[in-house]
């Protein structure tokens, strides 16, 4: 409930009114409804799990209603209308299901396919097709056309690893209205006109924005396909499960698609607070870390070893340093659960917990999602309140989960401590160099959450089991407690 | 060499601005002045005339392909439309073409090797009531027939 | 009814030398009596007059002039724009060229009206880019009204200031569709506007914006000086006043006519247009442009060039461009030459007409040059209807009625082109 204070044109009663938010009492298909005043007949209807089926109309970019696939019959009204820019109104009463409704439908879809290659078979969006999907609910009958298509181009490199099948296209602008309102670029338009009409670039220049790959997610239909994903998976066989992107303090909420513990790709899940339908390019092919370059066993002097061996090596080693000696890096990649396992590592051990991070590198920041801060959780880290490693104090033995910068391992190296164990799921010049490794999940194999930039915190959700033989860091740390007898665990760690 | 306007049109086009509220307003005849000095619109003027009016190059390239009348690429130096729309082609606009065609030896889209000719048919030239009708360049020429054309492309040097 | 000797209300300069002159039209009663009627008046008293003249917009669709005026709202703190549609490509019309070139005054004292009832300053001229020599009048004609003080910071030395720019086209018939050639200006691609907002309300760089025909613009002179009551006097009670018609095809005379509304049809193509040439019968009329149905002979002893009459001859009005076609055309041809003109001419924005014109067009193709069957009549129809009243404008709805009504009115003309033998090509399953 607001309050909100009448004036203008509405009737003027003594003092304050109350509104729920200024509800409007409707019809979609014999259902009484509510809905705000302003939205639109086919947001309405999704409020209330009535689908109305579309291709031009998307909740992130302004409307066109070009497709013409949203049209509904209103009472009152002579002509069908458009629902995606149609707003409610009170008493309206609004047809979805009529035969006329579904004749326009089954129209729409025919004359959308009557100059469609029709190649679902080599056509990467071959499962997640709008046309294939609405095709199957409403035409379904044998082809009414026996004219010659009009060609287009079929295999044109737009640029940002972007592909465009111009005879795929149904010109609804989906990616022409992204790149003029959401990356605020503007380097597609609708060329030509009539059924020629062709998405394209200015000619001799390339689709080049660090948000570009959104409009692969966008596009209804198979006309924009991402290189980097084109044939390599059928959609059908891939699994989904949410999570947030590492590549910045942003913390766009993403979901991850993968099979069989290989991430095929990263697209962005709407988070109002945080990057809309949105996400850049870089977090975007930012996901090569989870299926390459995995320390996938517990190593000592690079020679695999057990998880209980290596933890046995490292309680021996701890015993021998006094806690003042002995130090913990945790990372700004690393998510609050593992943070504060870390925190209470060090208070059970009573040494100090440092931090690192990626350092900042270009492209910096916009104005638009991406941060400055190429860490997802640097605000775990401010609120654990762990020290910069420029604290370190000459000589200390060093814990380190997830890796040092660069900046940070020449610190290591300046102060002449030493890295007495590393916790990694990657690869990397200190896992060459380090005498005891033991192998970590990425984000995609765990839960936990990040504290984003702006203080919002999200959950991430684990796609597959760690890969290999790692272990999350709270079952490490619960067998390397169990060893070091006279320090037993004060907490369970979260296992 | 990189597109300019000349001191002349330049004055044009700081006119036209002047005409709208809004800068990318003018594009159509900012691309008409384009055309009437370069005799076509080549991808550098577009990119010159996106510059000017602040707005992408691909938009001026969608407005420049929705158009039939702005020239992507060189036409002779007697541009020949022939209406081709009902009024006209009742009237024998369709042998017109043909008579053209053979005589010149191009098809519509075309220029003639020794760049005088182009032709092309055209949509309604509101010159119904005269039909058929042609323009050459921007002269209508109308109440055609093969006889009056012959005479038309003789006098054309 | 007869045709009115003298005075009209449109013509009356064309065939005057240099009718297109300040000097001409001043000598003939421009830039006086009607001006100072209108200035002498409040706005709403201009609109008022407009509205009991019954003056119907000639653009095509027929609405009341001053109703439309009414409108645009009042102080909203924005300017207010008239757009007058000098686009004129419909085929079969040629009446605005004719004004434009002949009487380019005529128009800017409309515009002037115009402005001053709707309380506008600033007035574009769209005019379609073929247009060289209506282009060159016009464009003469406003830096004589300029240097008169006639346009300008006083207009007539009245506290009343209005700009008039012309904005030249480029090639595309949509741009004359009123929302289309507001985008044209506005962002350069003449692409229809989902309606509502009405441009009446939100138009021209999202201020209040009217869009006029040149030739109902040029009928305001007449109205303001001589009267509303003047203007009636010609016409029906629904459809009052003159028109013009643009009459071509296989006729003696063909060219511009001034009519009173609800003349005879009949009697323009028999008498002023002076009958058929060669001694052919009539075959078939297109009394409003090619986007409005088309009517047989047996219409045509009927039809009265009114909105009313039109409608009841299962046609319209449209822009009053009459093509005349004698018994040697084959109505399939002469469809067909119209289908390429709308798929060439679809702006490319909805479905329904991106895909419908070009689809329409290739079957009709395929009719006249490798024959078509009954199958092919049921699919037109149905692609028609499948276009009707599902669009942003109604382009698609100009070429499907067209469609129909050939299919409905010639349907011998269509079964000439049936295939002998064989069967249908079409059993490809997709
Ligand atoms: C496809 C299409 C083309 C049109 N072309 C023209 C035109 O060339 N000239 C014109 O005056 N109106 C044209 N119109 C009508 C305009 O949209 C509009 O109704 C008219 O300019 C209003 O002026 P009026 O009220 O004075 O007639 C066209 C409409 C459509 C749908
Ligand atoms: S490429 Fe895809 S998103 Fe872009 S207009 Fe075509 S169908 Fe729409
Ligand atoms: S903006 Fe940051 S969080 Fe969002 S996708 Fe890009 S890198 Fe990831
Ligand atoms: S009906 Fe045709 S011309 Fe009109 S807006 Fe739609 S596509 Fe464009
Ligand atoms: S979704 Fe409404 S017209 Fe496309």
């Amino acid at each position: 409930m607001i309050l909100e204070i009448t004036s203008g044109e509405q009737e003027v009663l003594p003092g304050p009114r109350l509104f729920n938010m200024a509800k409007i009492k409707l019809k979609i298909d014999d259902r009484e409804i509510e809905a705000e005043a302003g939205t639109t007949v086919l947001e309405a209807a999704k409020a209330v799990g009535i689908e109305i089926p579309h291709y031009c109309y998307h909740p992130g970019l302004s409307i066109d209603g070009n497709c013409r696939m949203c049209l509904v019959e209103i009472e009152k009204i002579p002509k069908p209308v458009i629902s995606c820019h149609t707003r409610v109104a009170e008493g309206m009463v609004v047809k979805t299901q009529t035969e006329n409704v579904k004749k326009m439908r089954n129209s729409v879809m025919e004359f959308l396919l009557i100059n469609h290659p029709l190649d679902c078979p080599t056509c990467d969006q071959a499962g997640e097709c709008r046309l294939q999907d609405y095709y199957m609910q409403y035409d379904r009958i044998a082809s009414r056309f026996a004219e010659e298509k009009v060609h287009k181009n079929k295999m044109v490199d737009l640029g940002a690893g972007v592909m465009l099948d111009q005879e795929r296209c149904i010109a609804c602008s989906r990616c022409v209205r992204f790149c003029n309102e959401v990356s605020k670029t503007g380097e597609l338009v609708l060329a030509n006109r009539g059924d020629h009409v062709t998405i394209t670039t200015f000619p001799g220049k390339k689709l080049s924005n660090p948000y570009a790959g959104n409009v692969v997610d966008i596009c209804p239909v198979g006309a924009l396909t991402s290189n980097e994903f084109r044939f390599k998976k059928r959609v059908w066989f891939l699994s989904k499960t949410e999570s947030v992107c590492t590549g910045c303090s942003r913390g766009c909420a993403i979901e991850i698609h993968f099979e069989a513990s290989k991430v095929y790709r990263l697209i962005p899940r709407f988070n109002p607070q945080v990057n809309s339908y949105w996400m850049c390019d870089e977090g975007r092919h930012g996901f090569h870390f989870v299926n390459e370059n995995r320390i996938l066993k517990p190593t000592k002097n690079g020679v695999e070893i057990s998880a209980s061996m290596a933890i046995s090596y490292l309680a021996g080693e701890i015993k021998n340093l006094s806690p003042a000696s002995l130090g913990i890096v945790a990372h700004a990649t690393l998510s609050n659960e593992v943070l504060s396992i870390l925190k209470e590592l060090g208070t059970s051990l009573g040494t100090q917990v440092f931090f690192s991070r990626n350092e900042p590198h270009n492209p910096l920041s916009d104005h638009f999602l991406m941060t400055k801060d190429k860490n997802p959780n640097q605000m775990g880290i401010n609120h654990m309140g762990f020290k910069p490693l420029s604290e370190l104090t000459q000589g200390q033995s060093l814990i380190v989960i997830n890796g040092l910068s660069k900046k940070d391992g020449e610190l290591v190296t300046q102060k002449k401590a030493k890295v007495i164990a590393l916790f990694s799921a990657n690869e990397s010049e200190l896992s060459k160099n380090c005498s005891l490794v033991f192998p970590i999940p990425t984000f995609a194999e765990q839960n936990g959450h990040f504290t984003n930039g702006d203080g919002l915190v999200q959950a991430f959700k684990a796609a597959f089991k760690p890969r290999g033989e790692s272990k999350e860091i709270g079952v490490y740390l619960h067998m390397l407690l169990a060893q070091l007898e006279d320090k037993k665990p004060r907490v369970a760690f979260g296992i | 060499m990189l597109f300019q306007f000349n001191a002349q049109n330049q004055k044009k086009f700081e006119e036209l601005l002047s005409h709208y509220p809004t800068k990318v307003a003018a594009l159509l005849p900012t691309l008409w002045l384009v055309q009437e000095q370069e005799g076509n619109i080549s991808f550098e003027a577009m990119e010159v005339v996106a510059n000017l009016l602040d707005v992408s190059p691909a938009h001026v390239y969608s407005v420049a392909t929705f158009y039939t009348m702005y020239h992507l690429k060189p036409v002779g130096k007697h541009h020949l439309q022939v209406c081709r729309t009902l009024s006209c082609a009742l009237m024998g606009s369709e042998n017109l073409l043909e008579h053209f065609k053979n005589k010149l030896k191009i098809n519509e889209g075309e220029v003639t090797p020794d760049g005088r000719f182009s032709l092309c048919a055209v949509e309604c030239l509101a010159s119904c009531g005269t039909a058929p009708a042609m323009m050459v360049n921007e002269t209508y020429h109308e109440n055609l027939n093969v006889q009056k054309v012959d005479q038309i492309l003789k006098e054309l040097k | 009814m007869n045709a009115p000797k003298k005075q009209l209300v449109l013509t009356n300069r064309v065939g005057i030398p240099d009718s297109h002159t300040l000097a001409v039209y001043q000598k003939t009663g421009g830039y006086s009596k009607a001006l100072s009627k209108t200035f002498s008046q409040t706005p709403d008293g201009v609109i008022e007059e407009v509205k009991n003249s019954g003056l119907r917009g000639r653009g095509g669709a027929g609405f009341a002039c001053g109703m439309k005026w009414s409108f645009v709202p009042k102080n909203t703190g924005k300017p207010t724009y008239l757009c007058v549609n000098a686009d004129e490509s419909e085929p079969g019309t040629f009446k605005d060229r004719l004004l434009l070139e002949k009487d380019p005054h005529q128009l800017i004292e409309g515009i002037i009206i115009a402005c001053y009832a709707i309380n506008c300053h600033t007035a574009y001229i769209y005019i379609r880019g073929e247009f060289d020599l209506s282009y060159k009048r016009i464009h003469k004609a406003i830096e004589e009204a300029y240097a008169q003080g006639i346009l300008g910071k006083n207009v007539l030395g009245k506290n009343y200031a209005l700009n008039v720019y012309i904005h030249r086209g480029a090639g595309a018939y949509i741009c004359g569709e009123e929302t289309a050639l507001l985008e044209s200006i506005e962002e350069g691609k003449g692409q229809p506007r989902i309606k509502p907002p009405f441009p009446a309300v939100v138009g021209l760089f999202g201020c209040p914006t009217i869009i006029n025909n040149v030739e109902t613009l040029s009928a305001l002179p007449f109205i303001l000086s001589e009267g509303a009551t003047a203007y009636k006097k010609w016409g029906t009670e629904k459809s009052p006043g003159t028109k013009l018609f643009s009459v071509s095809g296989h006729i003696q005379k063909p060219g511009v006519y001034e009519l009173p509304l609800g003349y005879s049809l009949k009697k323009l193509i028999e008498e002023n247009c002076g009958g058929m040439t060669a001694g052919k019968k009539l075959k078939a009329v297109i009394p409003g442009g090619s986007s409005v149905p088309i009517l047989t002979a047996k219409d045509v002893e009927t039809m009265m060039l009114d909105y009313e009459s039109a409608i009841a001859h299962g046609s319209m009005l449209g822009s009053g461009g009459v093509i005349v076609m004698n018994e040697d055309v084959d109505m399939v041809w002469a469809l067909k030459n119209l289908t390429r003109f709308y798929a060439h001419e679809s702006c490319g924005q909805c479905t329904p007409c991106r895909e419908g014109t070009g689809w329409v067009d290739k079957i009709l193709y395929r009719m006249l040059h490798e024959g078509g069957t009954n199958e092919d009549l049921n699919l037109l129809t149905d692609i028609s209807h499948n276009m009707m009243g599902k669009t942003i404008c109604v382009l698609a709805d100009a070429m499907a009625m067209p469609v129909l009504s050939y299919i409905k009115k010639f349907p011998d003309d269509f079964r000439n082109h049936f295939r002998r033998t064989g069967s249908s090509p079409r059993a490809k399953v997709i």
